[in-house]
């Protein structure tokens, strides 16, 4: 059996209370409910490259994580979640169709809706939701373009890029 | 002529447009028609923005697909970051519920998804659609003596069930693609390893790395063949900063599949960027003693 978490607020009673309001919260990300069907068999840190090259970074103990509710631990600033590398060994070997890379990216996006970004991941989601793009146009850009005979790259119409990224409250999606 | 619309993504276009030139220099010749879509956007990328919410996520890059739907062709990918992003798309929008929620949001700007168009990663244009035979006859000077290793990279074969391009642990299209050039592609033993530039921390990938150049350099290899220009970057630059941080020599030029291609094909080296990397592939030079008619 897995050891009761030392360390989180809902382990200081030494009982676990698993935090289902976090749960459900990542539930409604897109597969974020996918850790449910974990069972915790390890598939997925053997090929794990955060894992063989970092030193706390473990995809079975994010999901278990995950599993208790210990959305504390994971939803901070400096989140180990921000070690993985999105290399998909960890979907490929998962005998569960947990996809814990997308777990973690869901997790990611309870992240998101704190505010909380690593700075150089927050630059280039600013730098697309600005231009529409990740590497932004210049003129430099352009008269590199040129020198290999291709056109100069045109706008992104941005009307509808920021139409389609707007939440969706009028829909109900989220309350 | 076979016709494909062309999704060259942010990358490419804008920090590599040599990249660019050379992949409209060798597709023609390979009987692949490249057409141009109006009015795309990043794919949007599969580390930042996907991070952010993955349902703005999924309502762009259906957009991006909706452009190639639009023309009634499938779209290809020349970079794959943008593959994992729009082949994700494909596959999680067959599921009728998220489609409806993405479909509601594209009906703010007058669009549908309707899932007509399929998404290739360019290798899969060359080996489905043009060959390998075909590629071995475009080759005007073949590439004898060089030996390749080759950076897989994640997302052009996993996840495999959704990328569906090779086996993810034993493929064989890029090692193919490099003898169809006359060169000999050789197998690194830490071939299978990521590049490491979506990872946050600076411990993993440089240690990653480390490893991965060590054993590049065991095989000698003259060229370390590329197929995304996001790890063209983690090699170019970063193989310069790992040497300097293990006080190691790697020195092994990167480049990307298809200006090795076009060059194999009769286009001059000195056309196709090569001399803005940092570490230059000077070892292709000795193939250019017959001077062959621009293409
Ligand atoms: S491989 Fe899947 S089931 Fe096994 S521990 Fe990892 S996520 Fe859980
Ligand atoms: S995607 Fe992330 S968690 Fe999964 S194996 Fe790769 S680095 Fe580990």
């Amino acid at each position: 059996m897995p050891q009761k978490p030392k360390d989180s607020p809902s382990g200081k009673n030494k009982v676990a209370r698993i935090d289902f309001r976090f749960r459900r919260e990542l539930a409604e990300k897109i597969e974020g409910d996918l850790a449910s069907f974990c069972y915790q068999c390890g598939a997925c840190v053997g090929d794990c490259p955060a894992t063989t090259y970092g030193s706390d970074f473990n995809p079975r103990d994010i999901m278990l994580k995950v599993l208790y509710g210990l959305g504390d631990e994971l939803l901070g600033e400096n989140s180990i979640l921000w070690e993985c590398t999105n290399c998909y060994n960890c979907h490929e070997r998962c005998p569960q169709d947990v996809k814990p890379v997308e777990v973690i990216i869901s997790l990611k996006n309870m992240l998101a809706d704190l505010g909380i970004y690593p700075p150089a991941v927050e630059k280039v989601i600013q730098t697309f939701e600005k231009t529409g793009r990740t590497v932004p146009l210049s003129d430099a850009v352009n008269r590199q373009r040129e020198k290999f005979g291709l056109p100069p790259l045109p706008e992104v119409p941005m009307e509808e890029i920021q139409k389609l990224i707007e939440p969706d409250s009028e829909e109900g999606e989220k309350d | 002529m076979k016709r494909f619309a062309f999704f060259p993504g942010c990358l490419i276009p804008a920090r590599h447009p040599a990249m660019e030139f050379a992949i409209r220099e060798a597709l023609p010749r390979l009987g692949i028609e490249i057409v141009d879509l109006d009015n795309a956007s990043c794919c949007p990328d599969p580390i930042y923005f996907k991070s952010k919410d993955k349902l703005s996520w999924l309502a762009v890059a259906a957009r991006n697909l909706c452009l190639a739907e639009d023309l009634g062709l499938d779209i290809f990918t020349n970079c794959s970051g943008c593959t994992a992003t729009l082949s994700e798309t494909y596959h999680l929008l067959q599921n009728e519920v998220l489609r409806e929620k993405v479909n509601k949001r594209l009906k703010r700007i007058g669009r549908e998804y309707k899932g007509t168009s399929r998404v290739r990663h360019i290798v899969t244009l060359l080996r489905d659609f043009a060959g390998y035979e075909a590629i071995k006859d475009s080759v005007e000077r073949p590439l004898e003596g060089l030996k390749m290793a080759i950076h897989y990279g994640c997302h052009l074969l996993k996840p495999s069930r959704i990328m569906q391009v090779d086996d993810p642990n034993d493929p064989s299209v890029m090692e193919n693609l490099v003898t169809a050039l006359g060169a000999t592609p050789v197998r690194h033993r830490n071939w299978y390893l990521c590049c490491g530039k979506a990872c946050q921390s600076d411990e993993v990938p440089s240690n990653m790395m480390h490893d991965l150049l060590g054993t590049v350099n065991d095989e000698h290899a003259d060229i370390l063949c590329m197929i995304c220009p996001t790890c063209f970057g983690q090699f170019d630059f970063g193989q310069m900063k790992v040497s300097k941080q293990f006080g190691e020599d790697f020195h092994t030029p990167p480049v990307y599949y298809f200006q090795l291609l076009a060059f194999a094909q009769g286009v001059p080296y000195d056309k196709l960027g090569l001399e803005r990397q940092r570490f230059k592939p000077d070892c292709l030079r000795r193939f250019e003693t017959t001077t062959i008619p621009e293409g």
